[in-house]
């Protein structure tokens, strides 16, 4: 049932996993699992070798310096990709390059429409997850088993947005 | 901890959480967008078990003292402009910020154009900062609910978890998992009803052939 080699697993036992991942964020890191800061650290560095002053702002040095915890979210953003990779290796599980779902959600199946939507949209979830300071993972999976006061508001304000914009700017899927 | 262990540690950790989200298929677009238009409950699913194991990890490791709580300040404006913000861009994208780089890892173009997106959101945030901090996000307590309510962390993070359990298991019964998965076991149940749709038309010929 649960074979690494499974197309699909049960949403409670993933969640369970997940949620131990908390375990070696705070043993090891002594911090919470989190993703977004890890936006910041990448593409600030990546934005300072064009433009250093960026570097003169306290929040972007505080992101972009080399510590443990800064680079440590870095690989744990990007080793996702690679355990998303091994684990549909592993099912052979086959995507299309795009999901069906959007050709509906969107009214349209062009792939530049898709990409212009997919840009804006990663766009406006990074602006916000940096003004909330968190966002699914660091205010969601983290704050709330916290039972922080501010990311109870956040991820509140997460579903209503969510729900909000894909009930009238997206179509039925 | 040395920074070299530290990447080892994420990249390890980062592995096992892009598993557990392809497994569960909770990153596909299908699943994500279908839980914003609440017709598709997988993600709540895998979101309130995390947040359960998480709460009862916490109470037993916060609890005997071996960690510190590491909460986030409370702003109330920035977390409601800045939540609301994050909402709508994980509609737009069909995914968030960490299953992205899931979305990346298993082939999905446009998830290349969530992931620049999010980059240039994370700068152009980076460059207003300053502004924003003082217009908008400022400072907090880092205020949690069992502070305000004078009980132990550990009660409240334990009866979290004992009501997020109670509150699957009636999900749970209500819509199976397994009934959500859709066809490509993407979220995406076109194909049941395109099914459905043929079925319906071959019953019709069949009808009037008799």
């Amino acid at each position: 049932m649960y074979a690494l080699t499974s197309k699909a697993w049960s949403p409670y036992a993933a969640g369970l996993i997940i949620g131990l991942l908390q375990i070696p964020a705070f043993l090891l890191i002594e911090t919470a699992l989190g993703a977004s800061s890890a936006y910041v650290t990448v593409g600030g560095a990546a934005v300072s070798l064009i433009d250093p002053s960026l570097l003169v702002n306290d929040y972007v040095a505080k992101h972009v310096a080399i510590t443990a915890k800064n680079l440590w979210q870095v690989a744990m953003v990007g080793g996702i990709a690679i355990g998303a990779f091994i684990s549909m290796k592993m099912s052979g599980a086959q995507r299309e390059p795009i999901s069906p779902i959007w050709t509906r959600a969107l009214g349209s199946s062009s792939c530049a429409v898709r990409y212009t939507v997919a840009f804006s949209g990663g766009f406006l979830m990074l602006f916000g997850a940096r003004i909330a300071d968190g966002c699914t993972s660091g205010h969601g999976l983290s704050g709330i088993a916290q039972l922080s006061v501010g990311s109870t508001i956040a991820v509140f304000a997460m579903f209503v947005g969510g729900i909000a914009t894909a009930s009238v700017a997206l179509r039925r899927i | 901890m040395s920074i070299t262990a530290a990447i080892m540690v994420g990249i390890l950790m980062g592995i096992v959480f892009g598993f557990a989200l392809e497994k569960s298929r909770v990153f596909e677009p299908g699943m994500i967008v279908g839980q914003m238009q609440l017709r598709n409950f997988i993600m709540l699913k895998v979101f309130l078990s995390a947040v359960a194991t998480g709460a009862v990890v916490l109470a037993v490791l916060n609890g005997f003292g071996f960690v510190k709580l590491q909460p986030k300040a409370t702003l109330y404006a920035a977390d409601l402009v800045g939540g609301l913000l994050l909402g709508v861009g994980i509609a737009l994208s069909g995914a968030c910020p960490g299953t992205t780089l899931a979305q990346v890892g298993v082939g999905y173009k446009d998830a290349l154009f969530t992931l620049l997106g999010g980059l240039f959101g994370a700068v152009a945030f980076s460059y207003m900062q300053p502004w924003l901090d003082r217009e908008l996000i400022g400072s907090g307590p880092k205020l949690i609910f069992t502070d305000l309510a004078g009980l132990s962390y550990w009660q409240g993070a334990l009866s979290l978890a004992g009501i997020l359990i109670i509150a699957l298991f009636l999900l749970e019964r209500a819509r199976s998992w397994r009934n959500e998965l859709g066809n490509n076991l993407d979220g995406d149940s076109r194909l049941e009803s395109r099914h459905l749709l043929a079925a319906q038309i071959e019953l019709r010929v069949t009808r009037k052939q008799l």
